[in-house]
């Protein structure tokens, strides 16, 4: 599918396809067209072109009912309260109020927010409108959940609560798609990834797939002294610094061996690890490349 | 639409009726609203009471002819059952003298006037009146008319009439205006005229007030951004027509608590005298069921528009230009009102009527007023729905494009561009 917002061709001819069940992630820099993308598929937005099927039937709202939508712009009615406002938003999904009401209670248990129910959304903090918003999300017990950037703006304690309750959604059979930045986050939780960028599809498939068609030549390097040198030695393509080590990315055909040697002889190396490239890496590169292809 | 939709319509209607039925804002709106148009109901009905206080009065006649005849004119004028005028003999004093102790009283308070018939007065028809205040325009036609009155007696007497036969010959016409209608003639006393007009500046200002409230509503519900979490689960159109409605039933909500409570008010207060002796107009039930209809057109149609605006901007201060136009036909309905209030049947106020910007406030004015034939008002509605249909299918285009857009205000072209692509 495709969307053009006067010259700017947000999304061009996007194909992507999510399996059933599994936890996918949209992953692509900002203004990449991720948050385009998922309006599109919740027909926030409509496409210039292309089509759009959820769980093997055209996007309609009948499709959409079964799907839970949490936005990148957060946004809830501030001065209802939380319970009715909840409530209120799975019925306009489909539920019925008395079984909207009967689930509403162990959620706001779950997430802490039993003793803020009768509360008006804008007297929570920002984190306890965070957790609000993906009740808002689930409470209709949706097949599909469709979450824009999860984890921003929670701590770490809401971060590792949201990764369960997402893993449990997951382990129950419904499909998870998540759009982030976050390379972390993602290579925790994601089966199956997509990365965009302008627009574009770059690549897509299993993490494990995308992980081992990016090969196996990356080498984590943690060290004591001046390791500038690094970058010249031969067969180094890239080097990403992450302040307590070094991932260093080597050329098809290079041999990790010289790199030990050479780091061995003028530094004092604590770690030296061959590994699977992480996703965040393998994004840097892509997207480098990409943007530099396009220029 | 099917069930879906109208059941999810219905939601967001509650809901937005709920949200604006229980702020403070309307609380104090609904109670206020009737305290303020009763306080203007009452007051005046008390000040005319206060007013009705008699004035006390002294006649000093030159020739001495008129004194008799005057002070049983005045005397004769009663309001309520209560004379008007109390009448005080003046000073037994030569002439000069009476009138210096006539003054002095009158400056002391004792008098509110005196009345000063000097040589002559009967031929030239010429007196004086001497009064602290002379402002008061009603006693002072009272007055005038019982000076002509006894004038007239002395006049006629002269010429040779029977006294006796005099008040019979000179008696007052009454004139009563007659209020026709199919149910037959009722009198009217003038009461109508003014109900007709508050009844006008009652759905003029509640279309306002309402399509404002929408306004802001769309607005904040684009600036929280729970607009994006709205559309995902129901189509903007649903989302539109149910704050429409939601809203539009608060408005309506709040008249009829206005109209209860005027109405209980002016039960209370009573036949007396209600804005100075009118009667509590007699309204007739097909008036508020239009009152209610035109109410419902007028906010619909403005309402329409005032959500689009909404949806365009992203806050108050930019939709202010936007509005403007849009108020045009509401000032121009406004000018011609009191055209139409004098000549509702004219040429021009059929055709005004059927105009349908302007349709909801001059057609209910004219059926206020005096009850067109019925195929002008079907027509007028009509009009007017046909309208409604076309506005809420731009303005939901409109909406439809704009909740979504943050940043720079659309131009009015851009605003077209969205309606034809969408």
């Amino acid at each position: 599918m495709s969307k053009t917002f006067g010259t700017h061709r947000a999304v061009r001819a996007l194909s992507l396809e999510v399996p059933r069940g599994a936890v996918f992630g949209l992953l692509g820099p900002n203004g990449a067209g991720k948050t385009t993308t998922l309006r599109m598929v919740m027909n926030v937005l409509g496409p210039d072109s292309g089509a759009i099927e959820i769980l093997g039937r055209p996007s309609d709202q009948g499709g959409r009912d079964r799907v839970g939508y949490m936005p990148e712009e957060r946004g809830l009615y501030p001065r209802m309260a939380v319970e009715e406002q909840l409530v209120y938003l799975a019925e306009l999904k489909g539920t019925p109020r008395a079984e909207a009401q009967r689930r509403v209670g162990p959620w706001l248990e779950r997430l802490g927010l039993s003793d803020w129910r009768q509360r008006k959304l804008n007297e929570l903090s920002k984190g306890m409108q965070q957790k609000a918003q993906f009740i808002a999300t689930v409470l209709h017990e949706p097949d599909v959940l469709i979450l824009d950037e999860p984890m921003s703006g929670l701590d770490p304690v809401g971060a590792d609560l949201m990764r369960d309750i997402l893993l449990d959604l997951s382990r129950q059979g419904r499909t998870l798609v998540l759009s982030s930045h976050q390379m972390e986050t993602v290579e925790r939780l994601c089966d199956a990834i997509a990365l965009i960028d302008r627009g574009q599809k770059l690549l897509d498939g299993t993490v494990a797939e995308v992980k081992r068609r990016y090969g196996k030549n990356t080498v984590v390097l943690a060290y004591e002294g001046d390791g500038s040198f690094l970058t010249k030695v031969a067969g180094v393509e890239r080097l990403s610094d992450f302040g307590q080590y070094v991932e260093v990315r080597l050329t098809a055909d290079a041999d990790p061996q010289v790199l030990l040697r050479e780091a061995v002889a003028r530094l004092r190396v604590s770690r030296f690890e061959i590994v699977e490239p992480s996703l965040r890496d393998i994004f840097v590169a892509q997207v480098t490349g990409h943007g530099q292809e396009a220029a | 639409m099917n069930g879906t939709h109208l059941r999810r319509l219905l939601r967001v209607a509650r809901r937005e009726y709920l949200e604006r039925v229980r702020s403070k804002a309307f609380m104090v709106a609904t109670v206020l609203g009737p305290l303020i148009l009763g306080g203007m109901m009452i007051v005046p009905a008390l000040a005319a009471r206060k007013a009705a206080a008699p004035l006390r009065v002294s006649v000093l006649d030159a020739d001495g002819m008129l004194l008799g005849p005057v002070e049983r004119a005045l005397g004769s004028l009663t309001e309520g059952g209560t004379p008007r005028f109390l009448l005080r003999p003046a000073p037994q004093a030569p002439f000069e003298q009476a009138r210096h102790e006539l003054r002095e009283q009158v400056l002391r308070g004792d008098l509110d006037g005196f009345l000063y018939l000097p040589p002559g007065a009967l031929a030239a028809s010429q007196a004086e009146f001497h009064g602290r205040s002379v402002s008061a325009m009603m006693e002072m036609r009272l007055l005038e008319r019982a000076l002509a009155e006894a004038f007239m007696r002395v006049r006629l007497t002269r010429e040779g009439l029977d006294p006796a036969r005099l008040g019979a010959l000179m008696r007052d016409v009454d004139v009563r205006t007659m209020r026709l209608s199919t149910e037959g003639a009722r009198e009217d006393h003038g009461a109508g005229f003014l109900f007709s007009t508050v009844l006008l500046f009652a759905i003029y200002t509640s279309v306002f007030m309402w399509g404002q409230a929408l306004m802001n509503s769309v607005i904040e519900e684009k600036a929280n951004r729970v607009v994006e979490v709205m559309v995902s689960s129901v189509s903007p159109e649903t989302l539109l027509g149910g704050k429409l409605l939601g809203v539009g039933a608060a408005g309506l909500t709040q008249l009829m608590a206005w109209a209860a409570t005027v109405g209980l008010v002016g039960l209370y207060v009573g036949g007396s005298a209600v804005a100075g002796g009118a009667r509590v107009p007699e309204v007739g039930g097909f008036v508020l069921v239009a009152f209610v209809a035109f109410f419902l057109l007028g906010f619909f149609l403005y309402g329409s528009f005032y959500a689009a605006v909404g949806a365009a901007v992203n806050s108050m201060q930019e939709a202010q230009n936007l509005i403007l136009p849009l108020m045009l036909p509401v000032i121009m309905a406004m000018m011609f009102f009191p055209v139409v209030l004098r000549s509702p049947d004219s040429t021009l106020s059929v055709v005004l009527s059927l105009i349908p910007l302007m349709a909801p406030l001059i057609m209910f004015l004219r059926i206020s007023v005096l009850m067109p034939p019925l195929w002008q008002v079907a027509l007028s509605i009509a009009l007017t729905l046909l309208a409604i249909a076309g506005v809420v299918w731009t303005a939901a285009r409109i909406y439809r494009v704009g909740i979504l857009m943050y940043g720079k205000r659309p131009t009015f072209p851009e605003i077209v561009r969205w309606v034809r692509q969408s």
